[in-house]
């Protein structure tokens, strides 16, 4: 027997297997994207800061949009020649459909690299500031400009957590500048002398020392626990005592260190950490933020940096502050943690690190003037402004009136401020930093509360946003490549039963529209609420 | 069976490699997962082992029988003086878990029974997508392979318990600089691919009971299981989808540093406060989680209970009892599963309003399972019973799975469930139902349809010593724990409660006294369990020396059963069917009086004046 019903339908469901299976696993997309927005909606009530309200931009949002919508119509176009048996216009409308499809991926490919560029901190006292971050010092390598920086004196390596990736990269700021601080004998009798250079060899060859005495110390800890059971059975007193009675207890206990006392040779000595000291002077030592911490952020005092493999570098802590360049002041949180503490919000922000900058205090005085004007504008209309109007600068905020006087705006109205602004075209994934030279402000370490690019680390909304784009992403070049197998491999098929391959870009087509359905409802929830 | 004018001869005389390993047969696949979740099984059941004694022995080292598999490095690493620590117990236990959970008992259920079984049962040739199923194995075996591999990674296994719940879970092996290399990670990403496999593996078998059944075989002349297997599919279908985001929001967690679950302000004894941007909700995992979780429970069960219900009436020459309540009530319990899950969050301040709700329904959902028990209950009544290997399980499946079943009612319930939450006695519970019910009918299933397998019957012997101490001995483990948990032992105590003991007998510990009176239950549970192992080994026997030197079957339906399986060469060839089956009556009919035997197969013509010449 063969599998029917792969091609003609079965009579009493009317339908062919795989427009039943097509069905089904759009039933559980829908869960599983059922699930993303649940996770969204929960996320955006239950959110303890203020959510990010449009912040992606939405003209490429809106481009997307449309280009796949026509792509989910070509497609229909393509199954109706193949009905119609109509090879090269199926040809043709299919291509088109994967054009679109491409045209989409590199549309949120920008978005993409355009959020991945830019940096965001939130401040000490949870002022965010969002902008391009620099070089700390010009020149430099772009990709170490938020470095954590420390004039390390001594290295201490964790011989059992140290990673080679951090090694390896760490050795290179290492050099020779770092010497064993004391003798250091093997087990293997190999000596390394005070004074030692640090090197991938000693700190390999210690490891494997310390990890071989630690198997060895535990085979010989264990044969000793083994012997002191054994031995409390054969006790006569104890006989028939459980566990947790004192007397077998403390046999065991005495026991014990009677047995490790008879098996002290065969212990090993165990060196579970390296120290290392700088043989002249503090060397700078330069470390991807996410690699470690600060102990004391402040520059110029002692303090510790941790890495993740526990390696500890002490010193005094160098200039690690973010220099940068920025399109956007958010002063929400700053004021949603006032109100928390019955603090007036408007001393908040006027207490706050930020404004103590004179370049910083402008673009408030006159982010002051652009909110008093639209008061008395939404006043005719009987409208409040929201939050977002009153403690968000954004970058067509910032790029608009940074060139202009706050006299001249004071004479202005709403209308005419709102002119000034750039528009969607200008900055077409975010703020561009290649035409307008926004203001530079250097935040040092200490005021950093948490810092990211907007990545799915700055935030919940953005993590969202990027695992369901990502997910739908991942679903578009499924999409494309069954469709494109179809357009360049499906010729064969439809020499053999044209109907077949009808059939299958048909279900092909299913699958694509509820791809185009799925961004249709990320769109408005995402960039437009 | 060898069809000479098909035009696929290649499927005929297939390679080594695509008959055995790359098989798009059914049948193979089934016997692929059945084989692999077992291993699973046993693999789970001896980390179970080395847990017992921790429980049993606090103080002892380990036995040598225990600790041979660990290399010297591991147990330098994760042993303390030959003692299971804290940290590795729970490595232990949450792989112990998962293992069981989504690598044994699911595979051996719906993979192995349903994809050997169904197709055979509803008369088709194969699978409706022979291919995808292949892939649905593969991406399990891979997910599996990836989540118990991660033992020998630097970061041990995962070990935040099999429900994985953020934070703890995002704190354990954060410190690691490769979060992909991690076994929390591994866990995560080897979840995600057994779902995505479930997901192939639901999607096939949906299609193919809709659309591949046989001539004349109308929905309600299905047998119970391939009602079962329907709605385990529609189960894993819709309801695995919101762990698969669940898994990858965490995956996204570790390996980006997001914050979905996450709350402000995340603080470590050991590493501080978190370096992430907070606003998460520990919450949603959980509601994500058990939006699977509770239909996880029926996806377990249902295969089983089906198993039940085919040996059932085959065993007592009589119908099922209660057919149609039986397929209503899988239906509804289905339905009913989506909407009970938040009575494992009781504890987690949802608020009252929404434990009511969920409450409310757990109340109900019990209504369709007792309907499906009691219906193979009284199926026995009045029946001619066969005590055949199938049988003897099957008997033990109803009031063991009854034990487990009963003894969740007063889980359901918020106010009982804040003494019982977390204690032994939730153990005891769900192991009831999981070990000696479902695998006790899984067992009954291997027996069944072993002589479609091979031609053979399994030995009786070698069941009545697999069968009887494994009878015993799991309730002399499972039973303790209902006790001990309403006394109020915790869980996941690595220690079996020493901690809490007290020598003192004027101490104001008065736990602890509570702890030393039933803590010595302990050693008994513990002995059980390894005595169980040793009871396996008869099974073990039986199961691979049966292919050679058991009893040979004299036809191609040996136990004189209704249904179509039963209708195939033995073993089925590719394709199955040597010609198209028609189904022409119900999968139950045992003593019908038109017929001289007591069956009356489904694919036998009507005894009419018309066809009697056939």
């Amino acid at each position: 027997m063969e599998i029917p019903y792969i091609v003609e339908p079965r009579k009493d469901t009317g339908l062919n297997n795989s427009k039943i299976a097509i069905w089904l696993f759009l039933a559980s997309e829908v869960m599983l994207f059922g699930g993303l927005f649940s996770g969204y909606v929960f996320l955006r009530i239950y959110a303890d800061y203020p959510w990010p309200e449009r912040t992606l931009p939405v003209l490429p949002g809106l481009i997307n949009t449309f280009v796949l919508i026509g792509s989910s119509i070509t497609v229909v176009f393509a199954w109706v020649a193949l009905k119609l048996r109509e090879w090269r216009k199926f040809q043709i409308y299919m291509s088109i459909t994967l054009i679109c499809a491409a045209l989409f991926m590199v549309l949120k490919g920008v978005e993409y690299n355009a959020k991945f560029g830019h940096q965001a901190i939130r401040l000490d006292d949870y002022t965010v500031i969002e902008g391009h971050a620099y070089p700390q010092e010009e020149g430099g390598d772009k990709k170490i400009t938020k470095n954590l920086n420390i004039q390390a004196e001594q290295i201490q390596i964790d011989l059992k957590r140290v990673d080679d990736k951090y090694y390896e990269t760490m050795g290179a700021q290492y050099g020779e500048h770092f010497v064993l601080a004391e003798d250091l004998t093997l087990n293997s009798k190999t000596k390394y002398e005070k004074g030692t250079a640090i090197s991938k060899e000693l700190i390999d060859a210690a490891k494997k020392d310390f990890i071989d005495a630690l198997a060895n110390n535990s085979n010989v800890n264990i044969a000793v626990a083994r012997q002191a059971s054994k031995d409390a059975g054969n006790q006569p007193e104890l006989d028939g005592k459980r566990y947790y009675d004192k007397d077998r207890k403390d046999f065991i206990a005495k026991r014990t260190k009677e047995l490790k006392a008879e098996q002290e040779d065969n212990y090993q000595n165990i060196t579970p950490a390296l120290t290392f000291i700088a043989k002249e002077g503090a060397v700078d030592i330069s470390v991807n933020p996410r690699w470690g911490k600060l102990s004391n952020p402040k520059e110029g005092e002692k303090g510790t940096l941790k890495l993740k493999d526990e390696t500890l570098i002490s010193g005094t802590t160098a200039d690690s502050s973010i220099t940068m360049r920025v399109d956007g002041i958010d002063f929400r949180h700053t004021v949603m943690k006032a109100v928390e503490k019955g603090i007036d919000p408007e001393a908040a922000i006027n207490n706050s690190w930020l404004l103590k900058d004179q370049s910083m205090k402008l673009i408030w005085d006159k982010h002051l003037v652009f909110v008093d004007k639209l008061q008395n504008y939404l006043d005719e209309h009987d409208k409040e402004p929201t939050d977002l109007d009153l403690y968000r600068i954004t970058w067509q905020e910032i790029a608009g009136l940074m060139d202009k006087d706050i006299e001249d705006l004071e004479k202005m109205d709403h209308h005419e401020i709102a002119a000034l602004f750039p528009g969607d075209i200008e900055g077409f994934a975010g703020a561009n930093h290649t035409r307008v030279h926004y203001p530079k402000i250097n935040v040092p370490r200490e005021q950093v509360r948490f810092e990211a690019v907007f990545s799915p680390r700055w935030n919940t909304y953005y993590a969202t946003y990027f695992t369901i784009t990502g997910l739908h992403g991942l679903h578009v070049i499924g999409g494309a490549i069954v469709l494109g197998y179809y357009l360049f491999f499906g010729r064969k098929m439809y020499d053999a039963n044209p109907e077949w391959l009808a059939n299958r870009v048909e279900v092909g087509g299913l699958f694509w529209h509820f791809v185009d359905l799925v961004w249709i409802f990320l769109f408005p929830i995402l960039y437009l609420m | 069976m060898s069809d000479h004018h098909d035009d696929h001869h290649d499927h005929h005389n297939p390679g080594f490699i695509q008959k055995y390993i790359f098989s798009t047969d059914h049948k193979m696949i089934g016997i692929q997962y059945g084989i692999t979740a077992l291993l699973f099984l046993l693999f789970g059941f001896y980390l179970m082992m080395v847990m017992r004694w921790s429980i049993a022995y606090p103080t002892e080292p380990l036995p040598a029988w225990m600790s041979w598999l660990f290399t010297e490095d591991w147990k330098a690493q994760w042993l303390s003086e030959g003692k299971l620590p804290g940290e590795t117990y729970n490595m232990f236990g949450a792989m112990h878990g998962t293992i069981m959970v989504f690598l044994g008992i699911v595979p051996l259920g719906f993979g192995a029974f349903g994809n050997y079984v169904t197709p055979l049962q509803i008369g088709a040739p194969d699978m409706a997508f022979p291919k995808l199923n292949m892939m649905s194995y593969w991406i399990y075996l891979l997910g599996g392979l990836m989540m118990c591999g991660s033992f020998f990674l630097e970061s041990g296994a995962a070990k935040s318990g099999w429900t994985n719940y953020p934070p703890l879970s995002f704190f354990a092996d954060s410190q690691y600089p490769h979060q992909f290399w991690t076994g929390q990670t591994q866990w995560l990403i080897g979840l995600v691919l057994l779902i995505t496999s479930s997901l192939l593996g639901s999607v096939n078998f949906i299609t193919t009971i809709i659309n591949l059944r046989a001539k004349g075989l109308t929905w309600m002349r299905l047998p119970f299981l391939v009602w079962a297997m329907l709605v385990t599919a529609f189960l894993l279908l819709l309801a695995f989808p919101p762990l698969e985001v669940a898994g990858i929001m965490q995956v996204v967690d570790r390996m980006f540093g997001s914050s979905f679950f996450q709350p402000s302000g995340l603080y470590h004894q050991q590493i501080g406060l978190s370096d992430a941007s907070g606003g998460g909700s520990p919450l949603l995992y959980q509601h994500l989680f058990w939006f699977l979780g509770h239909p996880e429970v029926y996806v377990l069960l249902l295969p089983a209970i089906a198993c039940v219900a085919e040996i059932i009436p085959v065993n007592t020459r009589r119908p099922i009892w209660g057919y149609k309540s039986m397929v209503y009530g899988v239906l509804v319990l289905g339905f009913l599963s989506f909407i009970v899950w938040a009575h494992h969050m009781y504890m987690t301040g949802m608020g009252p309003a929404v434990s009511a709700f969920f409450q409310t329904t757990t109340t109900l959902i019990s209504i369709p399972s007792v309907i499906l028990l009691t219906c193979l209950l009284i199926s026995l009544w009045g029946g001619s019973i066969k005590f055949t290997p199938p049988m003897l399980w099957a008997c033990a499946f109803l009031p063991m799975f009854g034990i487990g079943g009963l003894t969740g009612l007063p889980l359901a319930f918020n106010l009982v469930d804040l003494h019982l939450h977390d204690t032994y006695y939730v153990i005891g519970h769900f192991h009831y139902v999981v070990a000696p019910g479902i695998l006790f009918g899984f067992f009954a299933g291997i027996h069944h349809w072993f002589p479609k397998l091979t031609g053979r019957y399994m030995s009786r012997t070698l069941n009545h010593l697999h069968f009887w101490p494994s009878l015993i001995l799991m309730n002399t483990l499972f039973f303790p724990m209902l006790i001990q948990g309403m006394a109020g032992f915790h869980r996941r105590w690595y220690n079996g409660g020493d901690a809490y003991l007290t020598a003192d007998p004027d101490s104001v510990n008065v736990f602890g006294k509570t702890v030393a009176e039933y803590i010595d239950l302990n050693i008994m549970m513990s002995w059980s369990a390894w005595l169980l192992c040793a009871a396996q080994i008869p099974f073990v026997i039986n199961l691979f020396g049966s292919i050679k030197f058991g009893r040979k079957t004299n036809s191609d339906n040996p136990w004189n059963a209704c249904s179509l399986e039963w209708a195939t060469p033995t073993p089925p060839g590719h394709g199955n069917f040597i010609e198209e089956p028609v189904a022409y009556r119900g999968s139950y009919e045992y003593a019908r009086p038109e017929v001289e035997e007591d069956f009356y197969p489904q694919w036998k013509k009507p005894v009419t004046d018309e066809n009697k010449e056939d």
